[in-house]
């Protein structure tokens, strides 16, 4: 598959998470599914799934393990919906933690790695953030993240993007990226720490 | 080493440590506030970059979602930890002090028995408490809630709610593993095991104490237990000790390692056994 369509998007508007974030409080959809109420968590799947989704195919990259992981992904925010805790981040960010972790543990166990090196090898290089910006520049916060990424250094966000998008490990990403080894670590930090204040992330 | 591992928290906020530097770091976050509030903030900044990657699922994975959950009941809330006294008292306390040499009589039994029934049976693993806080004592009914905490989701819950890192304790092989995980002669040794689980044994003949991390284990089938094992010179396998099953496991091998020249992981009857009944699940040379 041409690495570039997974960069595919939903239709701006009422239906991406940020926005219906600002109408029905994700926080708030928490809390109603804690308690039972399926309804409310549906309301939740249709505002943040393509948000988790995207991300977990974009690690996991094969279309049916990425279902397998989502779903995983969606009943452990089901089941851990009580423990979500507003004082410590966002619902949104709650739940791409959950999705990301899984997703990376997923390549990382034997049989899925075995498939990614088949199937996709070093592909997963050529992928950059400049290769998605046509798909997702009418977006006003994909065009927002954009503006930061580019505000890193270029080692800075090869090797975020290879952690975070592509779920390599920091040996791994130093390696492909021709490092010092242990300096992919420091590049990781000093480009989540500048992603973070020029996006103004507050908890 | 430790004077550097605050520099793991970007990479710890994009899951990019591998298991045992995760299980490492894990340790040190428990203790440090500046690297639990930089690790909330950079995993949300990273967060931020799934904008880029939006794409809508599938219909029939909501319809499949939704049937699941509907037979699936949620986990009852945490206690608030300021209502928790214990929980005050390890939250301020100092990192975990360094009590060295590491003596052999101070490695506590790992095994408790399992208080808890298992709430989700569709879910292996998910509930299985990590050693630390299987080593804790049962206290009523807060305790027995966090008992169903999955070790899979510690670190989730870490970033989400720091709720789960107040609860660890000062237990002994808490200690002795971080030392071990820390040690500059550390030496790690890993393999896969069927089904994607890894195992990795990392050893300090310094402190002649070996540790053992997985990821990815399976429960051991019921009425049985996983079993670890050193391996002397001699090809003689001596207990060292018994491992939960399911999750990430972070597990101090009893008795000294540092002569043996493996380690190995196999499945015995409840309590144990006084040598291995069964082909291992996984043997791990230190070679």
């Amino acid at each position: 598959m041409d690495p570039m369509s997974r960069f595919s998007v939903v239709p701006s508007g009422d239906e991406s998470p940020e926005g219906t974030a600002r109408h029905v409080p994700l926080e708030q959809l928490l809390r109603r599914a804690a308690t039972g109420d399926e309804t409310a968590f549906a309301q939740l799947y249709d505002a943040v799934s393509p948000r988790l989704f995207g991300l977990v195919r974009r690690v996991v990259r094969d279309p049916a393990q990425s279902e397998e992981v989502t779903q995983e992904v969606f009943l452990e925010i089901w089941r851990h919906s009580a423990r979500f805790d507003p004082n410590r981040g966002g619902a949104l960010s709650w739940m791409l933690t959950i999705a990301h972790r899984k997703a990376v543990d997923r390549v990382r166990s034997a049989e899925a790695a075995r498939h990614r090196d088949e199937g996709y090898g070093a592909s997963t290089q050529d992928v950059t953030h400049d290769s998605t910006s046509e798909a997702v520049v009418e977006r006003l916060d994909a065009e927002r993240v954009h503006r930061a990424l580019t505000t890193l250094t270029p080692v800075q966000r090869q090797a975020l993007e290879l952690a975070y998008l592509s779920g390599y490990t920091h040996t791994e990403v130093a390696t492909m990226l021709d490092l010092p080894l242990g300096t992919a670590k420091t590049r990781i930090r000093d480009g989540l720490i500048r992603l973070r204040d020029t996006l103004g992330v507050t908890l | 080493m430790s004077e550097d591992i605050h520099t793991l928290s970007g990479a710890y906020a994009v899951d990019a440590l591998d298991d045992v530097e995760r299980a490492r770091f894990e340790r040190h976050l428990a203790g440090c506030s500046d690297c639990q509030a930089e690790v909330e903030s950079l995993a949300a900044a990273a967060s931020e970059l799934s904008v880029l990657t939006e794409v809508a699922p599938p219909a029939s994975l909501r319809t499949r979602l939704l049937a699941e959950i509907a037979t699936v009941r949620p986990l009852p809330p945490l206690p608030a930890p300021q209502d928790d006294p214990v929980d005050e008292a390890v939250r301020s306390a100092p990192p975990t002090p360094v009590p060295a040499p590491i003596r052999p009589a101070a490695t506590a039994p790992t095994e408790p028995p399992r208080e808890s029934p298992r709430e989700s049976p569709s879910e292996p693993g998910v509930d299985q408490l990590d050693d630390r806080r299987r080593s804790r004592p049962p206290r009523g009914l807060a305790r027995s809630w966090r008992v169903l905490v999955a070790a899979a989701t510690v670190a989730v819950l870490a970033i989400g709610g720091f709720t789960v890192w107040r609860q660890i304790d000062k237990d002994p092989s808490r200690a002795i593993a971080d030392q071990v995980l820390a040690a500059p002669d550390a030496t790690r040794y890993g393999q896969r095991l069927a089904g994607g689980a890894t195992a990795t044994v990392v050893r300090s003949n310094a402190l002649q104490k070996a540790v053992i991390v997985t990821s990815g284990m399976s429960q051991p089938p019921s009425g049985k237990v996983f079993q670890l094992w050193l391996q002397d010179a001699t090809g003689h396998m001596t207990s060292a000790g018994l491992m939960p099953g399911g999750g990430d496991q972070v597990v101090v091998l009893s008795g000294d390692a540092s002569h043996s020249k493996g380690a190995g992981i196999t499945v015995e009857p409840e309590g144990g056994s006084d040598q291995p009944t069964s082909d291992p699940l996984a043997y791990i040379a230190f070679a």
